[in-house]
């Protein structure tokens, strides 16, 4: 039988002590990881892989993604993560969508990734349902927050055939709300802090949440949640330009 | 020569305002004078409140012999979008009445649809207002009420001629304006976006 340790170990000012390394540390490593400290993108070129992982909120909140990814070009994103919650038919149908539009559309266009190869629909569960009481909330927002880890790290309709980009880490996620996105952003800043699969150290995750147009004098619940911790945070309202502290405007992008 | 107004309350919150206030008096005197020939509304979650302001609508029309002149249906909320019926507002060089969510406030404006935005003010959330007026100010869209609706369908007929496009070609005249997908090139270093 091993010997206890010694008693000298178990003192409050020990503990203490243990404490405030601890605290310290992952104080440090959280101001490591956040967005002022982050380096540069290293430049590439269309046709590196490159995965995005795109959250579809809900109804207006889905359709203005779509809107903000008209342009989407699927020579430099190669694989597309659409995540949506679990129920939310809506989503899912308009992300297949886009999907068939992007690959009936510029055909003669070389090098663009389209078809089923280059896109998988994660579904994540609800974080929180419409009238769902707030003592279960923090059990189901739990639950989502561990299915979001799945198509971070990697795409979740892996084949023989998949691209790179499918399976590694995303380099881009995009949201625009609500409470999934937070989730799933959360979800990517843990995976930074543990720099998982070199989520930090290779610069990958990066994150953008683009406020909705609806909002033109406050941020929504989600925007000031998600205000510290994303690379680029954007508004589309010139009054909401610099709310809390770095919002961009750079115009109306829906 | 047919004109359409098409008038969407939403999916998921009852606008039971919005509908009475379209098919009021002095709205449907609005319509008349401004030479609409149909009204068409999706009524959402409330169809019994449709069926009985409709029904008092032509009854109004009747007494005043207008009834062959203004034609009032209803649609149920339909998923698939609203696309076919802002194509026939745009054909028909008609109005949008809508409330002020984003997703059909957006999808009107693609269609460069005149456009009066109605908040419904029983939502507790009045972020609703906020956007209309911004959206009014901007010249995008008439901010309308649903105590004072006739006016803002009279001055739908100057509006047309005068709406500002959206979106906007430059957001601002001296700033810089990007793109979503500029962003998001930026983001992941894709620093060649000018030169496709």
């Amino acid at each position: 039988m091993a010997p206890p340790p010694p008693a000298a170990l178990y003192t409050p000012t020990f503990l203490l002590a243990l404490l405030t390394t601890l605290l310290l540390s992952a104080t440090l490593r959280l101001l490591a990881i956040l967005p002022h400290r982050a380096s540069p993108p290293q430049p590439r070129k269309p046709g590196a892989p490159t995965r995005v992982v795109i959250v579809l909120g809900s109804g207006g909140h889905t359709q203005e993604m779509l809107y903000l990814l008209k342009d989407l070009d699927a020579r430099k994103y190669t694989h597309r993560t659409w995540v949506v919650s679990s129920g939310d038919a809506f989503s899912a149908v308009r992300a297949v969508g886009f999907e068939k539009a992007l690959e009936e559309g510029e055909g003669e266009a070389k090098g663009r990734r389209v078809g089923p190869e280059s896109y998988d629909i994660a579904i994540v569960p609800r974080a929180r349902k419409i009238h769902q009481s707030l003592v279960t909330t923090p059990v189901s927002s739990l639950k989502c927050l561990w299915a979001c880890f799945g198509p971070l790290l990697r795409s979740t309709s892996l084949s023989s055939s998949s691209s790179t980009a499918a399976e590694d880490l995303p380099d881009l996620i995009i949201a625009n709300g609500p409470a999934t996105a937070c989730i799933l952003i959360l979800a990517a800043l843990i995976l930074k802090f543990f720099d998982v699969r070199g989520a930090h150290s290779r610069g990958k995750c990066r994150t953008i949440y683009a406020e909705s147009f609806a909002r033109v004098k406050t941020l929504s619940l989600s925007g000031k949640l998600l205000v510290p911790v994303v690379d680029r945070f954007l508004v589309q309202w010139e009054g909401l330009e610099g709310a809390g502290g770095r919002a961009e405007f750079w115009g109306v992008l829906v | 020569m047919s004109k359409l107004c098409f008038v969407t309350t939403g999916a998921t919150a009852p606008f039971t305002k919005l509908i009475e206030a379209v098919l009021s008096h002095a709205s449907l005197d609005a319509f008349l004078q401004c030479g609409f020939t149909h009204i068409l509304i999706q009524y959402g979650t409330a169809p019994d409140v449709y069926q009985s302001s409709a029904e008092a609508a032509r009854q109004y029309l009747k007494q005043n012999g207008t009834e062959q002149k203004l034609e009032i249906d209803g649609i149920d909320f339909d998923s698939s979008g609203l696309f076919e019926q802002f194509k026939l507002v745009q054909q028909t060089q008609g109005l949008v009445i809508s409330h002020a969510g984003s997703g059909s406030v957006l999808e009107a404006l693609r269609f460069q649809l005149p456009l009066v935005v109605v908040p419904n003010t029983a939502l507790l959330d009045n972020h609703q207002e906020e956007l209309a007026v911004a959206m009014d100010r901007a010249g995008y869209v008439i901010h309308g009420n649903v105590d004072h609706l006739a006016p803002a369908i009279k001055d739908s007929e100057r509006f047309r001629t005068q709406m500002a496009q959206f979106p906007p070609v430059t957001a601002g005249k001296e700033r810089k304006v990007k793109s979503f997908a500029n962003i998001m090139d930026e983001t992941v270093g894709f620093t060649d976006f000018n030169n496709e």
